[in-house]
């Protein structure tokens, strides 16, 4: 075969092949959308879901929250909250439920909310946490500590208990072989 | 020519083959620690009859220590629930799904940590783990089988819980498998005593005395370090001594922290042993001994 039509169909039949479309998709078509920076945040908290993005956004309202008491006023009775992980929806409804901030502080409330936002772009690092006290945590090594050893001795016993179980004594006594020559 | 007829005919074949997808996937054959683990436990494998196995309910905040099956059933939703597992030095530990039955698309989540995570600071720290932050965390409703085991690096390891709904409920099965090479530990008791050794090099064994001219371990690639903190992070931790020269006599050293790690790093070009014990102080000797205690910069009185 000649070279040349072993190339034509060798183009052919790659470029028949299936590639599937969604390969080649941009994965978030939102990215072109030219909204301002609230939907910006609404994506950000949605795809942190349900992780200390929220903690430290949550941390950032309570502490304007603090700044603007009157505003706590308008808001649901569960406020102020323990700053734990909330819901990535929750979140978002509390950031979109803030009223609009007074021009002083709009601008810097704005930057450091802008600034989470940056963060949690360029570095999607927040660990779900807890906040414990190291000697609470201490003393809970401890007890578990004692379940285990409760548990070993448990498990010792029983299969103590198995293997004697196992090794009970016949009652055929078998007897020995003899070999009797007669010669 | 028929020769070359054939040769084009088996070109097509290995590009129509090649198109088809059957070369395009890379095996995985390196060993991972699943497997590895898998391979060195395979008697736990075998049926265990089920009265042996330990089972008890899982608390919404818990420490687990032991091996067994755990279940957890929600009463009332149940938002920040977590559970510690920690296992001997030469252990890691692997949690395994029997049933799960919460609400994933209503929020409700599994997630296991492979370390602790305390107030924002994980151990082992970012810099001392082979993986990046986010691998950490194993969600279960992000995994589409329906059973699947986690395995730790070392021998602690984190769960975190979120049921919404009463009712909601999952079992786990906790096991301690050994580890052959136990890196990072935290221990579980007050007091002990451990000798880490890295002997990462395959090659010689160097047993010259390494004497630095300049004072500190700055820029060596093989030293202890002493660390103390009123946190979970070695790495954001203060230095109270480091050492990399051989050292024989014992020496002694009080800190007043809440965690304190010895470190070793090796560059695997020699072979690095160090032996140490330690002991949790109360408060009066805390307060009483006051030999070789750096400044007390975490216990403030």
């Amino acid at each position: 075969m000649k070279p040349v039509p072993l190339i034509l169909l060798l183009a052919t039949v790659l470029l028949s092949s299936h590639i599937p479309h969604s390969v080649c998709r941009p994965r978030d078509l939102a990215m072109f959308d030219g909204h301002g920076y609230k939907s910006q945040l609404d994506e950000v908290l949605l795809k942190a879901g349900d992780n200390a993005v929220s903690y430290l956004i949550g941390e950032k309202i309570l502490r304007y929250l603090q700044r603007n008491p009157r505003l706590q006023a308008g808001l649901h009775p569960q406020f102020p909250f323990e700053v734990t992980p909330l819901g990535s929806r929750g979140i978002g409804h509390l950031a979109r439920s803030l009223p609009p901030l007074e021009e002083q502080r709009a601008l810097e409330e704005g930057n450091s909310l802008e600034d989470l936002v940056e963060m949690t772009k360029r570095n999607n690092d927040p660990p779900i946490s807890i906040d414990l006290t190291f000697h609470l945590l201490r003393n809970m090594i401890e007890m578990a500590r004692i379940e285990s050893q409760k548990e070993q001795a448990e498990l010792n016993r029983k299969l103590k208990l198995i293997s004697s179980l196992g090794r009970q004594p016949s009652s055929q006594q078998k007897k020995p072989f003899h070999i009797v020559s007669d010669l | 020519m028929e020769g070359t007829f054939r040769e084009h005919l088996f070109f097509i074949v290995l590009c129509l083959s090649v198109l088809k997808g059957d070369t395009r996937y890379i095996e995985e054959n390196d060993i991972t620690p699943e497997g590895l683990y898998a391979l060195l436990n395979s008697e736990l494998k075998r049926e265990i009859p089920e009265t042996l196995i330990y089972s008890r309910p899982l608390r919404c905040l818990d420490m687990v220590a032991v091996e067994g099956q755990f279940t957890f059933t929600a009463d009332r939703p149940q938002l920040s629930c977590a559970a510690f597992f920690i296992a001997e030095p030469n252990q890691v530990i692997s949690v395994e799904y029997d049933s799960v039955d919460i609400d994933c698309r209503g929020g409700d989540f599994i997630k296991v940590f492979d370390g602790w995570v305390m107030k924002g600071e994980k151990f082992p720290s970012s810099q001392d783990h082979a993986l990046p932050l986010m691998e950490r965390y194993v969600d279960y409703c992000d995994s589409g089988t329906v059973r699947r085991t986690v395995w730790s690096s070392q021998n602690v390891a984190m769960l975190f819980f979120r049921i919404h709904t009463a009712g909601s409920s999952f079992t786990l099965t906790v096991r301690k498998p050994i580890n052959p090479f136990p890196c990072n530990i935290i221990s579980q008791t007050p007091e002990g005593s451990f000798t880490m050794i890295a002997e990462l090099s395959l090659g010689h064994l160097n047993d010259f005395p390494i004497k630095r001219s300049i004072p500190g371990c700055a820029g060596a690639g093989d030293f202890v370090e002493l660390l103390g903190g009123n946190g979970m992070d070695p790495s954001k931790m203060f230095p109270v001594a480091d050492l990399c020269y051989n050292f024989n006599g014992p020496a002694q050293m009080k800190i007043g922290c809440d965690n304190t790690v010895v470190r070793m790093v090796s560059s695997g070009k020699f072979v690095n042993r160090v032996a140490f014990q330690y002991r949790l102080l109360d408060r009066q000797e805390l307060q009483r001994i006051k030999v070789n205690s750096v400044e007390d910069f975490c216990f403030t009185g």
